[in-house]
């Protein structure tokens, strides 16, 4: 799949705002209550700012933007309607929820209204990996591993947001450490159990699969016949090729997955084991992290294949 | 209603009238509007197209052999691409055919990548998506004579390999000539349901390989001195 870098730039830059925003909530629930109301304001509006940056840059991909409004009209079939639908309904929600973290209202109010905000956030994460994750026709994508990578990734840079926070607010940062290193820790096993999925290929089809070849065509003493493309019928590019078409070098493929795993998880794990509990230093972390995920995000969409590619030569998806 | 196509790929000689008929009748579709080309003079000229021809070798020389397939809308009974779209703007009509209303769409692809047959193109002037429409201006147009009700690349085709009818209807020519035929629908396994129906190429007849060449040759000899003999 050819990478868009508008959708690349909108699911990391509003996935991380949006695990900020539900990790934020979260942490105002809960009984130990450790940030102070500075924190939170500076919180709900970052990660305000990160969501609607986000969501704005998704719209620069579509063809024809002034239909754009129609995309909340098929809630009940579409994931790409229930995440607008979802993304709209959670920017009213942060705008209530600041006001009343601002105008400083009590636990009965405050509490479920931080508990909505978390599970918007979680429910625009998810509906954005099930736009992906139920395409059939892309096996790498096809599977329960990425709605788990979304879902725990944006949490992760948000965590490392939410720390970052603490420490320039001068919290106690231990709570914030250990919620950060649990979820970096899920947010790593799932994505290296999606890239173990993807490259074991045992749901893969193959160019013989695809047009039909059975029996009759095939070389004496082989089941399965030889295909390969004599001639796609079109001398140049066609939108079919270059939506579907992109390769990537393995090389490439290699050192941007060891690029990506070394920004997001390497960098915060030695600044997790050397105790460095700066704030200067959580923002660089923070930051390194999120180029990490854009590495990330952009191979997540380089490594697909859809299968159409069969049809234009490819023995296997 | 299930209308679709029937594929003949064993009679299908890979010329791409199918595909240029097609092209030619739905550039003034009222229904899709016209087929976007870019740069069609320049040097590499692209386009929308709703139905494209390739080409595929099966087997290894000498018992190999060329397929010709051609591949537009399989207008799926279970249409994944009308499923995933946010707007509304794709469609299933009542008699199967999946159309997508260019007034409703953004342009936002998922589509396209829903259909595992590369069926839906974008079209870069509209800004919107298009597909195969099975001619639905043409198949109920009740001003043309009866049997010129169909879709264009099904009457463009000089081998006949390309049949148009119901599949609903079990006496219909298309569910008569799948069933008699083995016709298959393309990647079923992915449980779209696909209504167009491939006929398999007909089993090839064996070629003689170079070990037989000797006895062929005997053969061929005989049948030559046998006349004279027998005189």
């Amino acid at each position: 799949m050819k990478p868009t870098f508008s959708i690349v730039f909108f699911t990391v830059i509003s996935g991380a705002g949006l695990g900020l925003l539900s990790l934020l909530a979260l942490a105002d629930v809960c009984p130990v209550d450790t940030l102070p109301k500075r924190a939170y304001t500076t919180g709900i509006a970052l990660s305000l700012a990160l969501i609607v940056i986000g969501l704005a840059a998704s719209v620069l991909h579509l063809a024809k933007p002034s239909n754009a409004w129609r995309a909340f009209s098929r809630f009940r079939t579409s994931w790409l309607s229930r995440e607008a639908v979802f993304a709209v309904a959670l920017v009213g929600v942060v705008f209530i929820y600041g006001g009343v973290v601002a105008g400083g209202a009590s636990g009965a109010i405050r509490v479920p209204i931080a508990l909505l905000t978390s599970v918007l956030c979680c429910a625009v994460l998810l509906c954005t990996a099930m736009i992906y994750a139920s395409l059939k026709p892309i096996r790498q994508w096809h599977t329960r591993w990425t709605p788990a990578c979304y879902l725990l990734l944006g949490h992760w840079s948000g965590a490392l947001a939410l720390l970052a926070l603490a420490l320039t607010y001068e919290a106690r940062p231990a709570p914030f450490v250990w919620l950060a290193i649990a979820i970096g820790v899920a947010a790593l096993a799932v994505k290296l159990a999606y890239w173990n999925a993807s490259t074991g290929a045992t749901n893969a089809v193959t160019l013989e699969r695809a047009i039909g070849v059975r029996e009759g065509v095939h070389p004496p003493g082989k089941t399965v016949a030889q295909a390969r493309l004599f001639d796609a019928g079109h001398s140049h590019g066609t939108f079919l090729t270059n939506e579907f078409g992109f390769v990537l070098a393995r090389t490439y493929a290699t050192a941007l997955r060891a690029g990506a795993l070394l920004l997001a998880f390497g960098v915060p794990a030695i600044a997790f084991s050397a105790g460095w509990l700066d704030a200067a230093i959580a923002d660089v972390v923070a930051c390194l992290c999120i180029i990490g995920l854009f590495a990330e995000r952009w191979l997540f969409f380089a490594e697909a294949r859809h299968t159409v590619r069969l049809y234009h030569g490819d023995a296997r998806t | 209603m299930k209308l679709g196509l029937v594929i003949d790929l064993d009679t299908c000689v890979g010329c791409h009238a199918c595909a240029t008929a097609c092209k030619e009748w739905n550039a003034s579709s009222p229904v899709s509007g016209p087929l976007s080309d870019y740069e069609p003079f320049g040097a590499e000229p692209s386009g929308v197209w709703f139905n494209r021809v390739r080409h595929y070798e099966v087997g290894e020389y000498p018992a190999s052999k060329t397929i010709n397939f051609p591949m537009s809308c399989m207008h799926c009974a279970d249409a994944a691409c009308v499923t995933v779209c946010p707007t509304g703007a794709s469609y299933k009509r009542e008699d199967g055919i999946v159309l997508v209303d260019q007034d409703k769409c953004m342009g936002c692809n998922l589509c396209a990548w829903a259909c595992p047959y590369g069926a839906r193109e974008l079209d870069e002037s509209s800004g919107t998506m298009k597909k195969c429409t099975l001619c639905v201006d043409r198949i109920n147009d009740e001003l043309l004579p009866p049997e010129e009700r169909q879709p264009a690349c099904v009457l463009a085709c000089p081998t006949h390999a390309r049949f148009f009818g119901d599949f609903d209807d079990p006496k219909s020519d298309v569910s008569r000539l799948s069933a008699a035929r083995g016709g298959f629908g393309l990647l079923a396994e992915l449980g779209y349901e696909p209504v167009n129906r491939y006929l398999p190429p007909r089993v090839p007849k064996p070629i003689v390989g170079l070990d037989d060449a000797r006895a062929l040759l005997e053969r061929g000899l005989a049948s030559l001195a046998d006349p004279v003999i027998r005189r």
